[in-house]
């Protein structure tokens, strides 16, 4: 798998880290350039733009920390703080923006309603995005 | 009393046929003529197929004339309407109707619609029935 | 500014896409996820599955912050209890329905709906608008002289319109006495008087030259 441009959907869980690791260690390879996104779902209750401070401050220690853990790396990645209404939609446009040729998500494992769930934006993504998809799941503790 | 019920389900048939039987000028409305079976084989009063959200068949059902006028279809917004239309166009002195949705019972009700909710009162009073044993 | 529409019918869907593409905020709803899905995979995220006129649904899709409301399923009911709950639970400003049987259009007018609009009372308008009544009506006869009064509306786009009344080649034996003129009070038209659309003239004519007349004022 040849790759050129890796984006990586972080979304503040534990899974994130092992995450931005992995998209370094393929990345490397090829000398490819690493894009880490957090989108901020924001509520129709407010405008797209609304400043929503905690939200904001959660998405940057977050990026901060991925550009860290790909710094002990030797690696540089580029990050970006997104605002949609829905994370799914986000996920793909921005790939397809950036011509990206994987995307990388992950997930903790999580039980909704004593039910095995992905919730919505990883069947979108996986469903809609034109490029590969990497879906790296944490193990059950 | 000159009553116009919209709605000939099992409460709208029940009260039509009560009130009649108490000697009331009844006329029930409803778009479907198959409900009419609900009404007991003695029913003095008035049957008419029309829907009761349209002011012309109102009209034709004497909303005008009534005393009062009751909205108990399925739909909630149907009933709504109906009942502004009676209260609001026609004048009727009272108007009652039934909202399932409790939020948009107390919308109506605040716009000044007598309204009941199934919903809330058949959940309180199983409520009373199950701490009151 | 935001914009709220109530079913993804034809009419949402083509109202949805063009203020979209004057630059508002623009969020349908519907009760069909299959709808959604389609308005979503067309146009992004702006649909939300759910009743309009359901209080919850109203909330999540934050109608407190819409400036426009627009109600367009095609249940009469429907469209009036969605307008309502958000002008009076979520005081949206402006809440326009759309009316399927235009006898509703008044009813809705006076239970609170900002902006009630039948397609079919637009289109009766529009085709009296288009065929223009007659402008020259009778209104007296007197049989020995051979003279009438009648009265004359000056229609838009009528060639006399702009022009002062001695520049009109008016019939020698016709007398232009009346000019009504928007609600004023009527006056007397003189050589300088210049005439515009909608004014309505009485005239003293004979009947032969009753045609020059209404050439004169009431050809375009």
């Amino acid at each position: 798998m040849r790759l050129n441009r890796i984006l990586v959907a972080v979304g503040g869980t534990s899974a994130d880290e092992e995450a931005v690791k992995l998209a370094c260690n393929l990345a490397k390879r090829s000398k490819a350039e690493v894009y880490v996104v957090y989108i901020i779902e924001v509520k129709r209750s407010l405008p797209l733009d609304a400043v929503i401070e905690p939200e904001v401050e959660k998405a940057e220690k977050v990026l901060t920390q991925a550009e860290d853990i790909a710094a002990d790396r030797d690696y540089e990645v580029e990050t970006d703080l997104i605002q949609a209404r829905e994370a799914g939609p986000a996920i793909v446009d921005e790939a397809m923006e950036r011509d990206v040729d994987l995307i990388l998500m992950s997930i903790t494992y999580k039980k909704r309603f004593g039910v095995f769930s992905l919730g919505r934006a990883i069947p979108y993504v996986l469903e809609e995005a034109p490029c590969r998809v990497l879906l790296l799941r944490e193990p059950v503790h | 009393m000159n009553v116009v019920i919209m709605g000939c389900g099992r409460v709208g048939a029940q009260l039509a046929s009560l009130l009649d039987a108490e000697g009331h000028k009844v006329t029930v409305l409803d778009i479907d003529s198959h409900s009419f079976r609900r009404l007991p084989g003695n029913f003095g009063g008035t049957a008419l197929v029309g829907d009761g959200t349209d002011e012309e068949v109102l009209r034709r059902a004497g909303v005008g004339e009534a005393d009062a006028f009751v909205a108990v279809t399925q739909g909630d917004n149907r009933n709504v309407m109906a009942a502004q239309i009676a209260k609001h166009i026609f004048n009727v002195p009272r108007v009652v109707c039934r909202i399932y949705d409790p939020l948009r019972k107390e919308i109506y009700e605040a716009l000044g619609i007598e309204a009941f909710s199934p919903t809330t009162i058949f959940a309180q009073l199983l409520k009373d029935v199950l701490l009151t044993t | 500014m935001y914009i709220i529409i109530v079913g993804g019918g034809s009419v949402g869907y083509y109202l949805c896409k063009a203020l979209l593409r004057e630059g508002h905020e623009v969020l349908v709803l519907d009760k069909d996820a299959k709808k959604c899905e389609a308005f979503e995979d067309e146009l992004g995220s702006v649909c939300v599955r759910g009743d309009g006129c359901e209080v919850s649904t109203l909330t999540e899709a934050g109608t407190s912050r819409a400036e426009v409301f627009i109600a367009a399923t095609n249940e009469d009911e429907d469209n009036l209890v969605a307008c309502q709950v958000a002008k009076y639970k979520f005081g949206v400003p402006r809440t326009i329905a759309r009316v399927n049987d235009p006898k509703n259009e008044e009813i809705f007018r006076k239970l609170g709906v900002d902006c009630p609009i039948s397609v079919t009372n637009l289109i009766l308008e529009h085709i009296e608008e288009k065929i223009p009544t007659h402008p020259l009506i009778r209104l007296l006869s007197m049989g020995e002289e051979k003279m009438e009064v009648v009265e004359v509306k000056i229609l838009e786009g009528a060639t006399c319109v702009g022009k002062s009344i001695k520049e009109l080649s008016l019939p020698s034996d016709s007398i232009l006495t009346l000019l009504i003129r928007n609600g004023e009070k009527p006056l007397v038209p003189t050589g300088d008087t210049v005439l515009r659309a909608n004014d309505r003239i009485i005239a003293l004519t004979t009947t032969e030259s009753e045609e020059a007349l209404r050439q004169e004022l009431a050809s375009s």
